[in-house]
């Protein structure tokens, strides 16, 4: 038979056992002290007798033996085991994915070997996580000297092909920028960036104005709406960032003699309104967890922008969200 | 003809930088390392620098912040950092504006050309865009040759817009380059001032240059959209 899985189980078999094997001896001892045969059993007369015996010195001192045992052992596991619990929620509820730590000491000490264990692995993790961003960021800062030559020396090419050329290193120089970005958000470096107070809708005029110039030479206009704001506390390039992706998303699907908005119309929160057709809800989910799922296929050259905004949106406490009717895509902030 | 201390290490893209601006009517010197611009700046004067951020021989902030806290020609600086908090650190250190890599030539001479015009730096009369010329000496302006007759106020906008030109100039800052502190400014004040300096382009035919992004600012751009 297989062993039960869980401790109370395996001690409930134990027990059972130890009360099997006692009943049994204390059977046989008695038997021997009172010189009880299987012929008294078969005794009308003396069953009774018997039957006594058996109660008073088998049943009774096992029952008082067995229930206190059970109810103790019991109790000592759901003990032992509370502080396991009491990890595994903390884990659960931890909102980072980096630096969760099991407290050893807090455990019953033969399970410190293995907390420990798990915390050395984690140690791993993170070291490995950390050491992939920092590789993304050394590539993405490596490529920038290599394209930076390419589009100088696009420049002194004419004609349609250099153009079509011109966008394609825009493009990629718009995923280097946005992995550089993500290697910062991620890492600890964001959670080391003190928060400040922003002032969210001053940061819509700054990255309205940042963005407009590009915006005009490509025939399409960009204005920022609404006068209500909220300041929160928050990484203002960080959120700088997360609000020019939307920006820089709406622009690339809004035609051109067409607007985008940007707006500042609830306090505590931001939304980009485009020419576009509007993203649905599953699709935001898709695209914002194309990080995730590692899916870097990009067919509408969207890039990681979505899921570095929703990260960004995320380690603030707020979400991203879209309004497809309204075509538009809302950063919302917490708890204003 | 303004004159630029390109420093840069890689050669290609120095040589590839002054080429491409020598298009754009700048003449470049290259140094590759801060010695050498050290030793350039030694002998000759330049109108502003263009600043490579990882030499061979030193990093390009620490020599800015050592060498010209307040003076000296204006830095542009050329970074391949670009991430979320370094992008203040260069114009901390005394540089005037930094690109991140990888930039166009335009984009290049369009920075430089707002940091040469910007005041007090490099004494330039006559500032010029597209095709709209504006003396700040004698405070006139002219379309393709043509004068304009500008109210004070007119041309204390188009004067502002034209030094930053390219860039959003935003609604506060021209209200308080406008009008006095002491100056009650109502809300379609401004406006009708822009409009009446579009109209006056406009009519002149510096057509489609002087541009609104409602909500945020003004912005004066050096060309035409394409279209």
């Amino acid at each position: 038979m297989k062993p039960a899985n869980s401790i109370v189980g395996r001690l409930t078999l134990s027990l059972t056992l130890v009360a099997l094997i006692g009943a049994v001896l204390l059977l046989l001892f008695i038997g021997v002290e009172y010189r009880i045969s299987f012929a008294d059993l078969s005794d009308a007369l003396a069953l009774p007798a018997v039957v006594h015996e058996l109660n008073e010195h088998v049943v009774v001192p096992m029952l008082l033996l067995a229930t206190p045992m059970t109810v103790t052992a019991l109790w000592a596991i759901r003990r032992a085991i509370e502080p396991l619990e009491e990890a595994a929620r903390k884990i659960d509820a931890a909102k980072e994915a980096r630096g969760v730590r099991v407290d050893a000491e807090s455990l019953p000490l033969e399970a410190r070997p293995f907390a420990r264990s798990i915390n050395a692995l984690l140690d791993r993790v993170d070291a490995a996580a950390a050491m992939h961003e920092a590789f993304a960021a050394d590539i993405a800062h490596e490529l920038r000297t290599p394209l930076t030559l390419l589009s100088l020396e696009l420049d002194q090419l004419d004609g349609a092909k250099a153009e079509r050329l011109r966008v394609d290193v825009g493009a990629m120089r718009r995923l280097i920028d946005q992995l550089m970005v993500l290697a910062q958000i991620d890492a600890e470096r964001l959670a080391q960036m003190a928060p400040t107070p922003v002032d969210l809708g001053e940061l819509a005029g700054d990255v309205v104005a940042q963005m407009a110039p590009a915006a005009l030479a490509d025939g399409k206009q960009i204005e920022l709406s609404g006068e209500d704001s909220a300041v929160i506390a928050g990484r203002r390039e960080a959120i700088a960032a997360a609000l020019r992706n939307l920006v820089e998303n709406a622009l690339r699907v809004t035609p051109a003699g067409q607007t985008v908005v940007v707006l500042a119309d609830r306090p505590g929160e931001l939304a980009v309104r485009d020419g576009g057709e509007g993203l649905s809800s599953e699709r935001l989910k898709i695209l914002v967890e194309r990080l995730r799922r590692a899916d870097h296929a990009s067919s509408n050259g969207a890039g990681l922008g979505l899921a570095i905004v929703a990260r960004i949106m995320a380690a603030h406490g707020g979400r991203l969200a879209t309004n497809p009717e309204q075509r538009e895509l809302r950063l919302i902030f917490p708890g204003v | 003809m303004a004159r630029l201390l390109v420093i840069e290490d890689n050669e290609r893209l120095a040589t590839l930088i002054a080429e491409g601006l020598a298009g754009l009517g700048y003449r470049s010197d290259i140094a590759h390392s801060l010695a050498d611009a050290d030793a350039a700046l030694a002998v000759a004067a330049f109108d502003a620098l263009v600043l490579d951020l990882g030499l061979p021989d030193g990093d390009g902030l620490d020599w800015l912040r050592a060498r010209q806290p307040g003076g000296g020609p204006p830095a542009l600086i050329l970074t391949a950092r670009g991430g979320l908090e370094d992008r203040v650190a260069g114009l901390d250190a005394g540089a005037d504006d930094y690109l991140v890599k990888p930039f166009s030539v335009e984009e290049l001479a369009a920075r430089l050309r707002a940091l040469l015009r910007r005041p007090g730096r490099r004494a330039e009369p006559v500032l010029k865009v597209g095709a709209i010329r504006y003396d700040t000496v004698s405070r006139s302006a002219s379309v393709g040759g043509r004068p304009l007759d500008l109210a004070r106020r007119e041309a204390d906008l188009l004067e502002l817009l034209l030094r930053r030109a390219g860039q959003v100039v935003r609604r506060r800052s021209i209200e308080d380059a406008l009008y006095r502190f002491d100056e009650a400014v109502t809300p379609n004040a401004l406006e009708a001032i822009v409009s009446r300096l579009r109209r006056k382009l406009d009519e002149a035919g510096a057509v489609g240059q002087l541009h609104t992004v409602r909500g945020v600012g003004y912005l004066l751009r050096e060309t035409e959209p394409l279209s």
